[in-house]
């Protein structure tokens, strides 16, 4: 991904179309800006402000979400050129690589998620909402309640009542 | 030659309400045997995507087995790689998600199935709260829904709503308020997750989101309900929040159209002169909405008429339909216009879908029912109704012949996708469905 950049006095790292990024626990990342920029928003931002040439902090993301995240950002960009789901560039490679990705460990995909809203990377963002989604699908009121830890604020009738609207849903 | 056509249609209505009202009592008398049959049996050998229905209870075993052993929460050290562990149900067991900040996890539940979504309303008040939250309703149209649903009502002792969800093949039954128990009132048109029924005995309109049950009776208009008007639902913006229209044309020319924003009809006098009729004024071919405009399939010359509602100008296109079709709809798929219909060559009888070639006006077919399930309609009598006509085609069925066993009598219901191309069968219904459309489900749809 290298370019001939201008020698207009840029550092290094733009002459080589890197950008560097640095994590919340300290970790420096050097990576192609052209991948990340074009899938994360925010990082692209950074870069269109002139963070190009100095590591580009990003507070709330650990080392290791920033990792999977510019992997993302690498595949999607280099398989599918950023195109979304629908697009036919979405190949079996990347469908692959995002089943893949869906089947890291609980605390990562926390993470993750995290790590793709801050990032703006929305198919990653997706991508991590919906297996989130997909754990949550088949729990009964109770485990949610439990896993979420919140309480049941209702009154017994006030449940009942609910419970009648989306009657529909429950079969 | 209007005349005749009108009268034409008017026969074909009676026929139609007859066959909704009482051909239940007709199938009640039939022998079980007859539900057996090869046609019901091909579909259903053909059919080879059973899916998700089984996968609730799994996933429920599964969470329940491990509560009793609550994983350790373990963090990945940093740069210990290659340490990826599937995630399987179980992995929700951890305090981790109460920690997830609220546009996320509204980013979440927005994903989830829709009638999932409707079953953690009980969760707690907040949860319940999403329905009518505005940042939940935007996070809800961000997420891109391939899958419309059928909503049809039916009537076996008393009358009740039923939706289908194609993407988990699996009926609903919502609770439709106004819905009259003696007799049945028709899904006609929808828009933004909103539908519109017309009730042809109390002689009104009603506007209802089934998902909540919420509804609105539309004012008295201008142009009567009955069975010879042609419905069309559009919406102001891109979703219900910006107001809707409902616009009725009778088969005297009069025509009107409601505005949701003003709760009003505006009666706009007839349909000018240079504008041939009928509109094929039937529930087996409905309107559909591209845009503004609001299409429907045009009798005697066969052709296409449009109304844009922003505009109030009417547009008549005269395209040939294909020889020996019958029962055809006008259908849409990514905005562009689709035909379908049973194509008939002495006993062979197949459904079709054509499309529309702008630059020609002519219709090109782009697809047909597998050979094998075409060749169950072989030698019978067929008839179609055409209920969902927007992305996925929700096809009703019908077939009866006589051989020297009797006189036999199937019905099922069929959706073709247009994106996929793939035909399935839809489950649990061996009932011939009169009345039906199709609709994008949206919990916060507002009538």
């Amino acid at each position: 991904m290298a370019t001939t950049g201008a020698s207009d006095g840029a550092s290094a790292a733009k002459k080589e179309g890197l950008v560097t990024l640095m994590s919340g626990d300290g970790e420096i990342f050097e990576v192609e800006a052209a991948a990340v920029a074009a899938l994360s928003v925010t990082i692209r931002h950074a870069i269109e402000e002139g963070f190009g040439d100095r590591p580009i902090p990003l507070p709330i993301v650990g080392a290791r979400a920033l990792a999977l995240a510019v992997e993302y950002c690498r595949k999607h960009h280099s398989l599918g050129g950023g195109a979304g789901e629908d697009s036919a560039a979405y190949d079996d490679e990347l469908r692959a690589f995002d089943h893949n990705l869906a089947k890291v460990d609980r605390d990562t995909l926390f993470d993750l998620i995290e790590a793709a809203n801050y990032l703006e990377i929305e198919g990653l963002l997706n991508l991590m909402c919906r297996t989130v989604a997909e754990m949550m699908k088949g729990k009964s009121v109770e485990e949610l309640r439990r896993t979420f830890d919140v309480s049941n604020d209702y009154t017994p009738e006030e449940e009942e009542e609910v419970r009648r609207e989306v009657s529909w849903a429950l079969d | 030659m209007e005349g005749a056509a009108v009268l034409s249609q008017l026969v074909g209505r009676i026929q139609e309400l007859w066959e909704m009202y009482g051909s239940y009592y007709a199938l009640d008398h039939l022998d079980p045997r007859c539900y057996r049959l090869d046609f019901e049996k091909g579909l259903i050998e053909d059919d080879c995507c059973g899916v998700l229905l089984g996968g609730k209870s799994q996933l429920l075993k599964t969470a329940e087995t491990d509560e009793s052993a609550p994983c350790k929460r373990h963090r990945i050290e940093k740069g210990g790689e290659k340490a990826i562990v599937s995630a399987s149900p179980e992995t929700m067991e951890q305090k981790i998600w109460k920690e997830l900040p609220e546009e996320l996890l509204e980013a979440v539940i927005a994903r989830l199935p829709i009638a999932t979504f409707f079953r953690f309303r009980s969760v707690c008040k907040k949860w319940n709260s999403l329905l009518t939250s505005t940042s939940f309703a935007k996070s809800y149209s961000e997420v891109p829904r391939s899958y419309p649903w059928l909503i049809t009502v039916t009537y076996n002792m008393e009358s009740r709503g039923a939706m289908y969800d194609p993407s988990l093949r699996k009926w609903h039954y919502p609770s439709i308020p106004f819905l009259p128990i003696s007799y049945v009132i028709c899904p006609v048109a929808s828009a933004g997750g909103l539908i519109c029924f017309a009730d042809m005995r109390q002689k009104c309109f009603y506007i209802c989101n089934p998902l909540t049950g919420s509804f609105r009776k539309l004012p008295p208009g201008p142009v009567p309900v009955q069975p010879q008007l042609a419905v069309g639902m559009t919406l102001n913006g891109t979703t219900s929040t910006g107001g809707y229209k409902v616009l009725c044309v009778a088969y005297n020319r009069d025509y009107g159209v409601f505005d949701s924003l003003n709760n009003s009809w505006t009666w706009l006098g007839a349909v000018p002169p240079s504008i041939k009729l009928p509109i094929a004024m039937s529930f087996m071919s409905q309107a559909i909405s591209i845009g503004g405009a609001i299409y429907f399939m045009r009798a005697e010359a066969d052709g296409i008429l449009s109304y844009h509602v922003n505009n109030g100008s009417w547009k008549q296109f005269i395209i040939p339909l294909p020889q020996n079709l019958k029962d055809h709809a006008l259908a849409e798929f990514e905005g562009r216009l689709m035909l379908v219909g049973l194509l008939s060559k002495k006993a062979a009888t197949c459904v079709c879908l054509w499309e529309l070639q702008k630059m020609t006006l002519l219709w090109k077919e782009v697809d047909r029912m597998p050979n094998v399930w075409c060749l169950q309609l072989f030698g019978k009598h067929v008839r179609m109704a055409c209920l969902g006509n927007r992305g996925i085609l929700f096809l009703s069925l019908k077939l009866w012949w006589t051989d020297r066993l009797g006189t036999f009598n199937i019905s099922s219901l069929v959706t073709y996708d247009m994106s996929s191309k793939e035909w399935q069968k839809v489950p649990d219904c061996s009932q011939w469905v009169a009345c039906g459309t199709e609709f994008y489900p949206c919990p916060s749809a507002l009538v």
